[in-house]
């Protein structure tokens, strides 16, 4: 069941794009064919006739804004890696036994109680595996890598607190 | 292969009928609570057509259907055609695309199909399951979606609609840094980025995720509330100033498919929130754990997950009628300078717990799903306690200061 995962994606995106397309198809086939004039195709504004084309330049916050946004976007998207794989593995774990076995020679031993449950459950493996393949490499040097994810938190709110001085998110 | 695709077509078809009528129908009930809440009737005429049943007015999403199919099609003189086409399509098919990874119950005993097809595990009620990447999808479509707001407010070349658009890109954008915040801790104690693992895990430890993050909670139920543009967010539409925002310029089926996307991303942030920080399918002493079920406990979880996601979007609806809209400073220093160190605050608190708490608690001899609620409480106050003390006080309705150049009198910026 594991290795066609994409398939039923995409089976639901052909499905929806398809429904969207039916859906103007059928407004399309029972549409009431009647005189637009022209007053009616013009953009609404209350009543008013347009001055100009919308399209001109608008307030520069929101360029800021969107920058602002990228860069710490990015830098939270670095950090899921990081979350997914710095799950320690302890009495709450999915995890087959070889695994508990194998990361219990470098952590102690005392948080790693199985809790009885110890078979492979389902469709929930696939996932374990691969957190467990860098656990493995992460046991030996857990605090660098923890220390490591820290100095990164900080930074991030550094930058956030040098944005809040110089201003960005002030909004007037 | 076979069983396979037909299992995924059978929960794709479950999926894209079970929303579609859950949109219209909770539009009834929205008009419904609506009603209730403002001590009035509600939509209560509409029955079977040509009689005089009533039916307590259940034919009214039938009715609204039928209207917007019947609308006059014409594309407005001024538009770009090919994005005000695609606009709403992005809206729409973004909409349902994230159910591909968010489970609608648990699992199905896998004795559902003749032993000789070779099904042997049970069936995971999810569309696509054993996608890895899942939370990250749903941020992806999120992310996506924002295109249908931007483009139809742009290809619209109208000024209510490209306020409209602009306004509600901001928004949407500035609040999917605390909505990914949020959910990195959850991720933390968890591991795993899908749901159903996510799920699982607060089934285990019997610990809701809410309980033990109650900020991580707030933070992403706050952005999950401007996410889904509902009100107290509800500026991309604010009807008494910007008409109906980016869509002004949409009708018929056009218009029909903005709003259906819009309601199932309310429909999909309820499915959220209660998966991953109230537990999903998880209640004490009715569900168990793990993949091995029986049919009665089945449908239980799925149950017990739906009246959960039903009760959210309650919340929501009640939601609604209770707040006033934010005025747009508020709205955008709320996302920033709020949610975003909430969040920061949060990711760097489950972080510790995870790396020393639970020996720690070990150690003092303390059961770490009571000790990780009580520090995360803990946590919880003193961080609401210190944004309190920063924010402006009730009176003071000026915009926030955020630095020395803004600290003037309110008025002197005009003059500049």
């Amino acid at each position: 069941m594991e290795t066609v995962n994409a398939v039923p994606v995409f089976l639901l995106f052909g499905c929806v794009a398809g429904l969207a397309v039916a859906l103007f198809a059928i407004a399309a086939l029972f549409n009431p064919r009647q005189y637009v004039g022209p007053v009616q195709k013009m953009p609404y504004e209350s009543g008013m006739d347009p001055i100009h084309d919308t399209r001109r330049r608008f307030d520069v916050r929101f360029h800021l804004i969107a920058i602002a946004f990228l860069v710490f976007d990015v830098e939270v998207l670095f950090l899921y890696p990081w979350a997914v794989a710095a799950k320690r593995p302890d009495v709450t774990a999915v995890a087959p036994v070889g695994q508990v076995l194998s990361l219990s020679n470098s952590t102690q031993t005392g948080s790693l109680r199985n809790d009885g449950n110890s078979t492979p459950v389902g469709s929930l493996r696939n996932d374990y595996d691969i957190s467990a393949a860098v656990q493995d490499s992460l046991a030996s040097d857990r605090h660098i890598v923890f220390g490591g994810a820290m100095v990164f938190i900080v930074l991030l709110a550094l930058g956030f607190v040098y944005d809040w001085r110089k201003g960005v998110f002030q909004w007037r | 292969m076979l069983p396979i695709v037909l299992v995924a077509l059978i929960k794709v078809g479950l999926v894209i009928g079970g929303l579609m009528t859950a949109a219209a129908y909770l539009v009834l009930g929205e008009r419904w609570i609506a009603a209730w809440i403002q001590d009035r009737k509600g939509p209560n005429r509409v029955g079977i057509p040509l009689t005089k049943i009533r039916l307590f007015g259940l034919g009214q999403p039938l009715a609204d259907g039928v209207k917007f199919l019947f609308k006059a099609e014409y594309t407005p003189a001024h538009v770009d055609k090919g994005l005000y086409f695609f606009a709403p399509m992005t809206i729409f098919i973004t909409a349902i695309a994230v159910f591909a990874v968010i489970p609608f119950g648990s699992f199905l005993p896998s004795d559902i199909f003749p032993a000789s097809w070779g099904v042997h595990e049970p069936i995971n009620l999810v569309i696509a399951p054993g996608v890895d990447v899942g939370m990250i999808f749903v941020f992806a479509m999120g992310s996506i979606a924002v295109y249908g707001v931007v483009l139809g407010g742009w290809a619209s070349n109208s000024k209510y609609s490209f306020l409209g658009g602009l306004r509600s890109s901001a928004q949407l954008i500035g609040y999917e840094l605390p909505l990914g915040l949020g959910i990195l801790g959850v991720v933390l104690s968890s591991g795993s980025l899908r749901l159903d693992a996510i799920m699982e895990h607060q089934a285990q430890t019997g610990a809701w995720n809410a309980f033990v993050q109650p900020l991580g909670m707030i933070v992403f139920c706050v952005a999950s509330f401007a996410e889904a543009s509902r009100l107290p967010f509800d500026l991309p539409e604010a009807e008494q100033e910007l008409i109906g925002g980016y869509h002004t310029e949409y009708f018929g089926i056009k218009l029909m498919m903005y709003l259906v996307g819009e309601y199932l991303h309310m429909v999909a942030a309820a499915f959220l929130i209660v998966m991953l920080f109230f537990g999903g399918w998880h209640f004490w002493g009715l569900t168990g754990s793990g993949n091995i079920v029986t049919w009665g406990e089945a449908i239980l979880r799925i149950v017990v997950l739906n009246v959960k996601v039903l009760g959210m979007v309650f919340f929501f609806m009640v939601a609604r009628w209770s707040w006033a809209r934010f005025r747009y400073d508020q709205l955008m220093s709320l996302a920033w300078l709020v949610m975003l160190p909430m969040g920061m605050v949060n990711l760097a608190y489950v972080a510790i717990w995870e790396e020393y708490g639970g020996d720690w608690a070990r150690s003092a001899g303390f059961s770490p799903q009571i000790a990780m609620t009580l520090c995360g409480w803990a946590v919880f106050s003193v961080t609401w306690y210190v944004a309190t003390k920063m924010s402006p006080s009730q009176g003071d309705n000026r915009p926030r200061r955020q630095s020395r150049e803004s600290n003037i009198r309110p008025g002197f910026e005009a003059e500049k």
